[in-house]
């Protein structure tokens, strides 16, 4: 269904691209291509992995009516269409402008190392909230991604997130009685409420 | 149309009491100050909010929704107009016009048309789908579950085509929102699929958890990724507040934005990003003072403004008769009606007839006090716009994971969330649009349910999808919204930025001039 419709406009994609001024930013270009065709060959993947792993959900009882794999199949089929038509294009010299918001440097490259420390220090908070309960997991991730960010100094970002995790803390399982571990610290200092 | 008028007296009457006031209130004022935040837009402020409704009933719970989503749209605009940079899509053109006009000290004014621009397109949009509703639900009441995937796959096609860069990259955006609709267990058959032997996943990935990722840890990556360093500009709010002549100026394009913003919100046509570009080039076109545009002309922050409102007005008719998603944010919405045992859909107006007149006169009380409270609070939320950049996407991070972890209370929803939030982050950088992803995850399962049902009353028959004219229709009109754009593009050369209509639509002549120049 979409496959041969949306590699028509090719071409005309592939022209416009063409025109672009190219002279000083050629290497960000290059870059920029590999990222491309990589989301493609992940998108063509996740296809092929619809479609196999479709084959293998069972099919419980009588088979006159359209079981749970027919859906999968469509979806994947459609995955790997949009991810060949993308292929084309990608080749072709196509690319995705990068999303644009408030606070993003439109003439800044990427900066992978920020990227690695928030996913890192997120990561390490997910296993930590069992361990040392939510306010004191989260307020070390704050102060690591506020730090990646660039805020001065220390104390101030883990301040700031060490005041603001208790005060919603305090709001969501005290007023609110959402599940939130506190740790043994807080939860026995605030028993009493 | 009495029966409407009576039923919204009714929903008058269960809204205002002193304790729905107050969730009332405090939806507006929270759905503002996260909406002015820069970063959020409507559909991430909705999805950070969700998890504080949980712990209320659902009358109270759809108040206070209804102040944030109309408080997350207003916030939008003040941002958009107060920092000199692009933010998200649907009130690009209100920034256009309203940037030039608070660096010219005429801010306040700015603010001021786009607050009772809001404030007379919601009335009238609200208003309008309170009388569209019952129609709609009457008419809806026929339609086969074959209709019904017409209709979901047209929402499909316009949300990918219509929004971003590239139609093929929001096919693929919606690829992956379809495909993590389909992990869990199958409902009709019971089967598990795509679960990877995880026993977390046979209950399927929470919307929560996709929508946080996507919207909010995605996008905090992203930015950090590529942070505008040094202070923040914001804009003063300078200047005074409407003049006669700023009235008199104003109030054709607020009607004119209802007009346009309202149809388009309610049709499946992509949200509110079109109806705000008609409605600048609309007003562009019949301004008497063109030689303002482009240097802050206050009929281009009023009429873009009452579109987008307008529009955000008329998502809620195919959202609540149909429960058919048409933007993002109307997705997080139908999962926070499902979150409640709410299943959106022609029956809802009957069944849960009191919570939705409920909602739509909470709508409307939500919409004046937005007017009250955000001429006087202006001053606030420009503070809020000051907030250092660190803290700000540090504090965004903290909440995703309140949101998250507090739905099921497990780690290992903060694990998919970081994944999700690095597929998001993938996904800006290369420009996929993320609405696909959103609406494809949240409406799939839906239609899926309606293709196999209609397949098992024809016993496989594939033709029972086009036996009804109305389907017929509908997926004509999908084939349409695919190939549409893909022949605009090969006649005319791509569609023109924001800044070139603000230039006068000369798209063409720049691409030759750019050949020239080479």
């Amino acid at each position: 269904m979409t496959g041969p419709g949306a590699g028509r406009d090719g071409p005309a994609g592939a022209t416009r691209s063409d025109r672009e001024p190219a002279a000083p930013v050629a290497q960000e270009f290059r870059g920029r291509n590999t990222g491309e065709l990589v989301m493609t060959v992940a998108l063509g993947a996740l296809g092929v992995y619809l479609v196999l792993d479709a084959g293998t959900i069972a099919v419980p009882g009588s088979a006159n009516t359209v079981g749970p794999r027919f859906f999968p199949y469509l979806v994947g089929g459609l995955v790997i269409a949009t991810a060949l038509a993308l292929g084309y294009r990608v080749f072709r010299g196509d690319r995705g402008p990068a999303d644009e918001s408030e606070d993003v440097d439109p003439t800044a490259g990427t900066s992978w190392r920020a990227v690695g420390v928030i996913a890192v220090a997120f990561l390490a908070h997910a296993l930590l909230i069992n361990v040392v309960g939510w306010p004191l997991a989260v307020t070390l991730m704050f102060g690591t991604v506020a730090w990646a960010l660039g805020a001065r100094g220390i104390v101030r970002p883990l301040l700031a997130g060490g005041i603001t995790s208790i005060v919603v803390w305090v709001v969501f399982v005290k007023a609110l009685n959402v599940a939130l571990p506190g740790g043994t610290l807080l939860e026995w200092a605030t028993s009493w409420v | 149309m009495m029966d409407a008028l009576s039923d919204l007296l009714g929903g008058f009457a269960d809204a205002l009491t002193p304790v729905n006031l107050l969730f009332a209130l405090l939806g507006v004022l929270l759905g503002t100050a996260v909406g002015v935040l820069p970063g959020i837009g409507p559909a991430m402020t909705v999805a950070l909010l969700l998890p504080i409704t949980y712990v209320l009933e659902p009358t109270s719970a759809f108040i206070m929704f209804a102040g944030i989503y109309y408080g997350g749209m207003y916030g939008g605009s003040t941002t958009s107009i107060l920092l000199n940079t692009p933010g998200e899509s649907s009130s690009i053109m209100t920034a256009l016009e309203g940037n030039q006009m608070a660096k010219a000290g005429r801010g306040a004014a700015a603010l001021a048309t786009a607050a009772i621009g809001s404030f007379v397109a919601g009335t009238i949009a609200t208003l309008l789908l309170a009388l569209v509703a019952p129609t709609v639900v009457d008419l809806a009441i026929g339609i086969t579950a074959a209709d019904y995937f017409a209709l979901a796959v047209l929402a499909f096609v316009a949300v990918s085509t219509v929004l971003g860069s590239s139609p093929l990259r929001g096919l693929a955006s919606l690829g992956v929102g379809l495909y993590l609709g389909l992990v869990g267990t199958d409902v009709l058959s019971g089967q598990e699929r795509f679960t990877l032997g995880i026993p977390q996943l046979s209950d399927g990935i929470d919307v929560v958890v996709v929508a946080v990722a996507l919207f909010a840890v995605g996008e905090a990556l992203y930015v950090a990724s590529r942070l505008r360093r040094g202070p923040v500009q914001v804009m003063p709010a300078s200047g005074p507040y409407m003049t006669r002549e700023d009235l008199r100026r104003s109030w054709k394009p607020w009607l004119r934005g209802t007009a346009l913003g309202f149809p388009f919100g309610a049709l499946p046509a992509g949200g509110a990003e079109i109806p705000t570009f008609l409605s600048y080039a609309a007003e562009r076109r019949l301004t008497k003072h063109p030689e303002q545009f482009g240097r802050g002309a206050i009929e281009g922050v009023a009429g873009p403004e009452a579109a987008n409102n307008a529009a955000a007005a008329g998502v809620l008719v195919p959202l609540l008769t149909l429960g058919l998603p048409t933007s993002a944010t109307a997705a997080i919405l139908l999962a926070a009606f499902t979150g409640y045992g709410i299943q959106p859909g022609p029956t809802l107006l009957t069944t849960e007839s009191t919570l939705v007149w409920t909602l739509i006169a909470a709508l409307l009380i939500g919409n004046a006090m937005l007017l009250v409270l955000n001429l006087p609070l202006a001053g606030v939320w420009v503070q809020l716009l000051r907030i250092p950049r660190p803290y700000l996407y540090a504090g965004i991070l903290l909440f995703a994971s309140l949101g998250s972890y507090a739905v099921n209370a497990d780690p290992l929803d903060l694990v998919i969330l970081l994944l999700l939030g690095g597929l998001g982050f993938l996904m800006r950088r290369y420009g996929w649009p993320v609405a696909p992803a959103v609406i494809g995850l949240i409406l799939g399962p839906i239609a899926e349910t309606n293709l196999r049902r209609a397949l098992a009353i024809s016993g496989g028959d594939l033709g029972v999808l086009v036996e009804t004219w109305f389907s017929r229709i509908v997926l004509a009109l999908a084939l349409l919204a695919l190939a549409g754009p893909i022949v605009l593009r090969a006649v005319r050369g791509r569609r023109s930025t924001p800044e070139e209509l603000q230039e006068g639509a000369r798209l063409r002549h720049r691409e030759d001039e750019r050949e020239v120049r080479r």
